[in-house]
């Protein structure tokens, strides 16, 4: 059995909405392992994002507790938590995300600017990562000449330049075409093999069926309704 | 990749309102260069052309008991105990710690005469050095003109031994006129010229050449005042006072600053006002600065988040927006401290009434990029804090 990464446990989450108290999450339990691929489904409003964002450090929950690799993360000041999302986190947005005024050179070497590494060390670590993605060729053109599949995998590289252990991506899929989607998905199944743990939220149960596992979310909680599991699993096959 | 480079990226992508920032500083940094500029050539000027306000030392005989006074100062003719005032002092005044700042000595003697059947004051002046140091004397008639010349510049003119220039009440009390000869303690003078009327007690004076007065009133070698016009931009009149005190114990020394303090005065004022407006404009510019910064803070709320995401501290955010507003600022201190300098010298004659040019003042150059530094920083500060306290689930909009 491999090692867990990310363990919550009991995880609430509860914010203000024009007056009413919204439960986003209510006491999620879940144990990741390293090199794991897993994918967090669930209808809007599920507490699939707000799950994303609490472990990626962003979002403190109300109650209950998260570890990544031992690391107890709302323990953590803010300022070292920015930290440890540098070191142990990549990010993948929806949208991509990327620095409209910057290169996808300069959009992959951003995780490293606050980092130690010389200028030449950088340079060269975004150079790997970019022709990883299959972009050797477009490193100095900005977002805007770029197409969308093209944008996705600058964002995938700046999310894996600095080799972090855990990759979190929020919807990285949503705004593709179908075929760029599956090279996406493709691409992230072959960093997956590589060791990376992989979580991801996604809406496409296509997406799904490059994972490893699937976790279901359904109103803040975990589902674990047989029945809607099994029909997912039928989805899969199909 | 670099926080610079972020930085500086950021603002070629935004040129408008980069551009719109630069002007506000400007503005700011130009008023403030332009008006000390103005102000420190009118000092200058205050310093290089004194002369024009007259004499501002005066050196009297010292003595005891009751004087008699003229112009202010006091003529020593009737005291008791008094020491005299003579040739040999005046290589001395050139030789104080601070001779340098001594622009004119004008000596001079004065004494009561009898000028046709008439009491009268005489004064013996070196005409070229008295009438230097006081520019506002002028001749209103000159003997042997022919009509229609002109008289001539009384700080020219050799004025000969046996003539007598007199005030305008003089003249009009002997009924003389240029060319009338006059007798002055039995003497015969020509009356070289009448001056022009500056309705003050000089109107009633004749004034002679000074060895020829000195020995008509039988002190040859004696002086009943010495006026200086002294001054220097690093030394003040009482520090030249204090060193001439220190040289003629025989005199009694006294400052008369009225004319250059009306100037200073006039200097302080504008001075005083360029503060207030400079405080005006540069908050003005402080305000540009706060709402374009906090504008452009706005429009970066995502790209903020993603910096955050991928592990910025809050201080990396901060650095990136203080960057760009030192950046900025260095651009607009150095175009400020130029417009400044060109509006300075264009408008410094019309606003301060100087009859020189505003020098470029080059050594504004760093203080003028510092000021612009400080103002913009101090101004990005609120903004600054403002993204780097973003919440990033907020900014991305993660829930």
């Amino acid at each position: 059995m491999s090692e867990v990464l990310i363990k919550t446990d009991n995880l609430r989450k509860t914010y203000k909405s024009f007056g009413d108290e919204v439960e986003a999450l209510r006491g999620v339990s879940l144990e990741i392992y390293k090199g794991e691929s897993v994918a967090v489904m669930g209808q809007s409003g599920s507490g699939k994002s707000t799950l994303l964002s609490i472990i990626g450090g962003l979002n403190p929950p109300s109650t209950g507790k998260i570890e990544i690799d031992g690391i107890d993360l709302y323990a953590l000041s803010q300022e070292k938590r920015a930290d440890f999302r540098r070191e142990y986190l990549g990010f993948v947005f929806q949208q991509f995300q990327l620095i409209p005024y910057l290169t996808a050179m300069e959009n992959v070497m951003l995780p490293l600017t606050t980092t130690s590494h010389s200028g030449r060390q950088k340079r060269e670590m975004a150079e790997h990562v970019l022709a990883r993605v299959g972009l050797a060729g477009k490193m100095n053109r900005l977002p805007n000449q770029m197409s969308g599949g093209e944008q996705e995998r600058v964002a995938i590289a700046r999310a894996i330049v600095n080799e972090p252990p855990l990759v979190l991506a929020d919807e990285p899929t949503g705004s593709l075409d179908t075929r760029t989607g599956e090279e996406i998905m493709a691409l992230f199944h072959e960093l997956n093999s590589e060791g990376l743990t992989i979580l991801m939220v996604t809406h496409n149960p296509e997406n799904t069926t490059s994972m490893g596992r699937t976790i279901i979310m359904k109103d803040g909680q975990l589902c674990t309704d047989k029945a809607e599991i099994l029909q997912l699993a039928t989805r899969k096959a199909r | 990749m670099s926080i610079f480079q972020i930085a500086f990226n950021n603002l070629k992508r935004r040129k408008i309102k980069m551009a719109f920032l630069v002007v506000g500083l400007v503005v700011g940094v130009a008023t403030v260069v332009a008006l000390f500029s103005i102000v420190q050539a009118m000092r200058l000027e205050l310093g290089d052309r004194l002369d024009e306000f007259g004499a501002n030392v005066v050196i009297t005989p010292r003595s005891e008991g009751m004087e008699l006074s003229y112009g202010g100062t006091q003529v020593s003719e009737v005291s008791f105990n008094v020491q005299l005032l003579t040739e040999e002092d005046l290589p001395k005044i050139r030789e104080i710690p601070d001779g340098d700042s001594v622009n004119i000595i004008s000596p001079k003697i004065v004494g009561a005469v009898m000028a046709d059947d008439q009491n009268a004051l005489l004064v013996g002046v070196d005409t070229k050095r008295e009438f230097t140091m006081k520019p506002w004397f002028s001749l209103r008639e000159q003997a042997g003109l022919a009509p229609g010349q002109k008289v001539r510049d009384l700080a020219l003119l050799d004025i000969p031994e046996d003539s007598l220039l007199l005030g305008s009440s003089a003249a009009r009390a002997f009924g003389v006129a240029p060319g009338d000869t006059m007798t002055v303690n039995g003497r015969e003078f020509r009356v070289f010229g009448v001056l022009n009327e500056l309705g003050t007690e000089e109107d009633g004076l004749m004034y002679g050449n000074l060895l020829v007065v000195q020995g008509l009133l039988g002190r040859p070698g004696e002086f009943s005042m010495i006026e200086v016009s002294a001054y220097c931009n690093f030394c003040p009149v009482e520090e030249i006072v204090a060193q001439l005190t220190d040289v003629l114990p025989n005199g009694r020394v006294t400052a008369l600053r009225q004319a250059a303090l009306v100037r200073e005065e006039t200097i302080d004022r504008f001075s005083s006002f360029g503060i207030a407006l400079s405080g005006v404009v540069l908050l003005i510019a402080a305000l540009v600065v706060l709402t374009t910064m906090l504008s452009s803070v706005n429009e970066r709320t995502r790209e903020i988040g993603i910096f955050r995401a991928i592990g910025f501290r809050q201080m990396h955010v901060m650095q990136i927006i203080l960057l760009e507003a030192v950046m900025v600022s260095v651009l607009g201190g150095i175009i400020g401290f130029v417009v400044g300098n060109v509006v300075a010298r264009a408008a410094g004659p019309f606003l301060a009434q100087m009859s020189v040019g505003v020098p470029w003042n080059t050594e504004m150059i760093l203080p003028s990029v510092i000021l612009a530094a400080a103002l913009s920083v101090a101004a990005s500060i609120y903004p600054a804090l403002k993204a780097a306290r973003l919440d990033p689930v907020e900014a991305l909009r993660f829930i």
